[in-house]
């Protein structure tokens, strides 16, 4: 999975702006604490699966190449299971930054690595503004209807064995969400959806 | 006293002053003023026929009092003083107007500029009326010495000191003196043996005569003034005579209890009967009550039966000893973080827990690791040579929270661990894990490069986890040179832990009355130019207890406290500055007041009334404000002499806002001394008056100031002093408060806190609170009267 995208920082591919747009997000402020030492890197359970390791993220935002961060499958591979946040010496909250990246990708309306993955993270909160909570046979068929037949089968096989442990139902349990919580989830959504 | 006669001198400074100030003017105003018998401009002042001219005319026409109107104080006062002298006036009733730095360098604009001189040497001349003459007295100082913590650093000042003819105790809370170097196999960069150069200073410490070693024993009170402190130590019973005790070890045979050695950081058991190493010195076997059957159970006392000498005494008592001593050196040292303090530290997290310490007996701690390297170096597990060994660095070091700060020995340690260990098993494979090498010291870069030549393997990445697997230990980290994840067996992973101030240092901060920096470590008098004096005159600070350091650094340090003390007590008395805060008795009414708010433990509260240690007094003035009663005074700036100088600077010409700015006198005056000197330009509505302290100024001062036509006040303090940024705020905010009492609004104070080179700061604040009053507008003249009403007459 490892490849590097490019071979040279040149200056076209700075962005001064965008250290500051980091600052502004959710557990952005302290981006500029980080001392490289690799701790979340060496913790990532999923760094097998990224082009870019958590630190060489972190590096990225300090240079300023919003393209390529935006573009990696890093942000989008993130389990955000928090590993690297408990172990981080400087106390960044490394899942927050990545969850950040990933509405900046959503709005900036940058082609993702792995084509799935932001209709997942797009779905998924259309489900959870219905229900008040997940549905996962929705989402399961509303991710694979445009793929091929044989994923949607494999997923109804496991999906079978599923629901014969009582881990999914058939009926979606409503939890008639309020008005203020589907209003949050709707401007979410308004929020991410791409520029134009 | 006798009617004023004051000599005012004006110095064009080549031009520096008079090309912006137009002096003749000047010159004109003064003479006016009251009190002014003579009025004279000079090309160069400070050169010697200015002086001359100013010391004919102190003779000639018998002044009592002068100005000088020129560069800062801080340049030429002691020059002036010393013409004073010379003309038989004492110097303290002479005073500088500074006209220079915080006036024509400032300022473009001539008139405001000529206005503004005027009204600052206006101020002084009313100031100077009310100088009383001062002289500067002794102090006879007690010549001994009491050196806290019996490290590297206590032994080395002890013997320094010794040998310069003081009398050192030494005080040391273990059974034996030596501190954690006592405990090191070999020391970088120069691998030699730690004992060997270690053990020879401990012995000629115990035979030195002007040494005592009090072992067992720690301070648990403080008293007196620099020169002349009483310490009282606690000593905790050893339950073996010292004197008696031949160390032959027939004792521990017998003993029936085992404990894990400290000494040996809990690899190995010893007896509850132990000598705490071999070299021990004193050379003396100890009883750990805790473990003895006989303070537990009321049975035993076998090792009294077997001791040839008859050295064990179980009746012995806890002692306690008055010390008077002239200086005191505090060099406590450091711990180790471990599991427990990292849980205070970090709110419960355990920065070991992810490295199986203490879940696998193959992961050991640096000194652990120093320990094993003495004993014969093998797992602790199975006691097997280990093979491949891993070095975890910054454990728990380099933190955002709790420990910020780098352990400075760690890598240099890792380095020579990986050295040693290659020496003893050249097939041994040593891997540091690392964040950053630092190679700071003297061949210390040679040292790092000798194991990278000796493929020592090192891997740039902050260990993330090791995880036990069966006798090995897997480690997992990423090489972030690479960008590759590392998962690697290990036989042996030896975490380097971070340095804290040893066990105590709060405490005893306290009971001598010095501070802690924001790393909890002893905090020096000035980071550069004081960095082993403390606050307290008399206290000095060596070692670890100041901040993680390395041996040599220790040495280097320690040759300097030694140094100081022996200066510092060296002449046998201390001349003290008589700018000091006195008691008048009849206007006191023993409150106390003054006593929290002295920072320097000054002022003591006795059954005959307040007494203010003229020695700890540091003449910041703090205190004055503060009592209810107004029997506090502060020799040098007076509350006469304040009013009098805020009186005659607000006097000035022109419907401008009038803003005056009291600046702690070093640094932050200093601090606008420099903005003079880098000539940047700020309004010549704020007039500077130097005070030994912001919270020297007090409400009267203020209401006095607004009554004589000022607009608005500053106040900023030097970051240096011992009234802190909210300190500072506290204060002020105490007398925003009270100012709408008197229709004055509290946006016309301003405080903050500054350091010298930050004077970039304090010319925008004077930029940015002179816009903000100009925008209220200036206080009305009504308001004004009924200020003056309610200061009882403009008095």
């Amino acid at each position: 999975m490892e490849h590097s995208k490019f071979h040279q920082i040149t200056r076209e591919m700075s962005d001064p702006a965008f250290i500051e747009e980091i600052k502004k997000m959710p557990g952005g402020d302290k981006i500029l604490d980080c001392i490289q030492c690799g701790v979340c890197a060496g913790s990532c359970h999923a760094r097998f699966a990224m082009d870019y390791s958590p630190m060489q993220v972190l590096k990225m935002a300090h240079l300023g190449l919003k393209k390529e961060i935006l573009s990696s499958s890093t942000i989008w591979i993130c389990a955000s299971c928090y590993t690297c946040a408990s172990r981080c010496p400087r106390g960044l909250d490394i899942p927050a930054i990545m969850s950040g990246f990933k509405n900046m990708a959503m709005k900036s309306n940058v082609t993702a690595p792995i084509a799935l993955k932001p209709k997942f993270h797009k779905t998924f909160t259309e489900i959870v503004g219905k229900y008040g909570r997940m549905y996962e046979p929705e989402l399961q068929i509303k991710l694979t209807e445009k793929t091929d037949v044989g994923a949607l089968m494999h997923n109804a096989s496991l999906g079978l064995r599923m629901f014969r442990k009582g881990k999914i139902s058939l009926q979606p349990s409503k939890l008639s969400p309020s008005t203020h919580f589907t209003d949050i989830v709707k401007n979410v959504l308004k929020e991410e959806a791409p520029k134009k | 006293m006798k009617q004023p006669k004051i000599g005012v001198y004006i110095c064009h400074c080549g031009g520096n002053i008079s090309d912006t100030v137009d002096v003749a003017k000047v010159k004109d105003a003064i003479s006016k003023c009251k009190g002014v018998e003579i009025c004279e401009t000079y090309e160069y002042m400070c050169s010697k026929p200015g002086q001359d001219m100013i010391e004919r005319d102190i003779k000639e026409h018998n002044l009592n009092r002068v100005v000088v109107a020129s560069c800062s104080p801080r340049m030429h006062l002691d020059t002036f003083r010393g013409a004073a002298k010379r003309a038989e006036l004492n110097p303290y009733l002479l005073e500088m107007a500074n006209i220079r730095e915080q006036c024509s360098w400032v300022h473009d604009n001539k008139e405001l500029a000529t206005t503004k001189a005027t009204s600052l040497i206006r101020g002084l001349t009313e100031r100077v009326k009310h100088l009383e003459p001062l002289e500067t007295k002794t102090m006879p100082v007690n010549r001994d010495v009491a050196v806290i913590g019996g490290g590297i650093a206590g032994v080395l000042a002890s013997i320094e000191l010794a040998d310069k003819g003081y009398k050192v105790y030494l005080i040391e809370r273990n059974p034996s003196i030596g501190g954690h170097m006592a405990q090191l196999s070999k020391t970088f960069p120069t691998l030699d043996c730690s004992a060997c150069i270690l053990t020879p200073k401990m012995v000629y410490v115990s035979q030195n005569p002007n040494i005592e070693i009090i072992d067992m024993a720690e301070p648990v009170a403080v008293n007196g003034s620099p020169g002349n402190f009483e310490l009282t130590v606690k000593i905790r019973p050893r339950y073996v005579d010292k004197e008696k005790c031949i160390s032959c070890g027939e004792c521990a045979k017998v003993c029936p209890v085992k404990k894990w050695s400290r000494h040996e950081e809990g690899l190995t058991q010893e007896k509850a009967i132990y000598l705490p190493f071999k070299q021990a010195v004193p050379n003396a076997y100890v009883i750990d009550r805790d473990q003895c059957l006989w303070f537990n159970k009321g049975v035993c006392r076998v090792c009294e039966k077997f001791c040839k000498g008859k050295a064990i005494t179980f009746d012995q008592k806890e002692e306690t000893r008055q010390l008077n001593v002239g200086a005191v050196i505090a060099c406590t040292g450091y711990q180790q973080l471990d599991s427990g303090i990292s849980k205070e530290v970090f709110d419960g997290w355990d920065v070991f827990s992810q490295y199986s310490f203490g879940l696998h007996p193959d992961v050991v701690t640096n000194l652990q690791f120093e320990r094993l390297m003495l004993q014969g170096m093998h797992r602790p597990s199975n006691g097997k040579p280990p093979k491949k060994v891993a070095f975890v660095l910054c454990v728990g070091s380099r933190m955002d929270r709790g420990i910020q700060y780098c352990c400075k020995i760690g890598c240099m340690n890792a380095i020579k661990h990986s050295l040693l260990l290659l020496k003893a098993f050249p097939e041994a494979e040593p891997w540091i894990f690392y964040t950053d090498i630092r190679a700071h010291g003297k061949g210390y870069e040679e040292f790092y490069s000798n194991a990278r030549g000796h493929n020592v393997k090192f891997i740039r990445g902050r260990v993330a986890e090791v995880v036990p697997n069966g006798d090995d230990l897997i480690l997992r980290a990423e090489d972030t040179v690479l960008g590759k994840h590392i998962e690697e067996n290990f036989d042996m992973v030896v975490l380097s832990p971070a340095l804290l101030p040893n066990s105590g240092t709060g405490q005893l901060s306290k009971m001598l009355g010095i501070d802690l920096g924001p790393d909890n470590f002893f905090l020096e008098r000035h980071h550069k130019l004081r960095p082993v004096d403390t606050k307290m005159e008399g206290i000095y600070l060596a070692g670890c207890a100041v901040g993680p350091k390395d041996i040599r650094e220790t040495t280097v340090e320690t040759m300097a406290t030694a140094s100081k003390v022996a200066t510092f007590l060296g002449r046998g008395e201390i001349s003290l500055s008589p700018e000091k805060a006195h008691i008048e008795t009849e206007k006191c009414n023993n409150c106390g007041a003054c006593t929290q708010y002295c920072p320097f433990k000054a002022i003591e509260s006795t059954a005959k009334g307040i007494v203010i240690n003229s020695i700890s007094c540091t003449g910041c003035g703090i205190c004055v404000p503060k009592c209810p009663t107004e029997a506090i005074d502060l020799k040098q700036s007076t509350d006469r002499e304040l009013t009098a100088q805020i009186q005659g600077t607000c006097e000035t010409d022109g419907d401008k806002p009038r803003i005056l700015a009291f600046l702690e006198k070093t640094t932050a005056y200093g601090s606008a001394d420099l903005a003079g000197q880098t000539r940047i330009q700020y309004t010549p509505d704020v007039r500077i008056i130097a005070v030994p302290s912001a919270g020297r100024v007090g409400l009267k001062h203020v209401l006095t100031a607004f009554a004589s036509g000022a607009d608005g006040i500053i106040f900023i303090e030097g970051d240096d002093s011992p009234f802190r940024e909210d300190g500072v705020r506290d204060h002020v905010n105490g007398m925003k408060k009270e100012l709408g009492k008197f229709g004055v609004e509290s946006l016309r104070l301003v405080s903050m806190t500054t350091t010298l080179p930050q004077f970039d700061k304090v010319v925008n604040l004077f930029q940015t609170f002179d816009e903000r009053i100009t925008k209220m507008g200036r206080v009305a003249p009504e308001k004004r009267k009924r200020l003056l009403e309610a200061l009882g007459g403009g008095k």
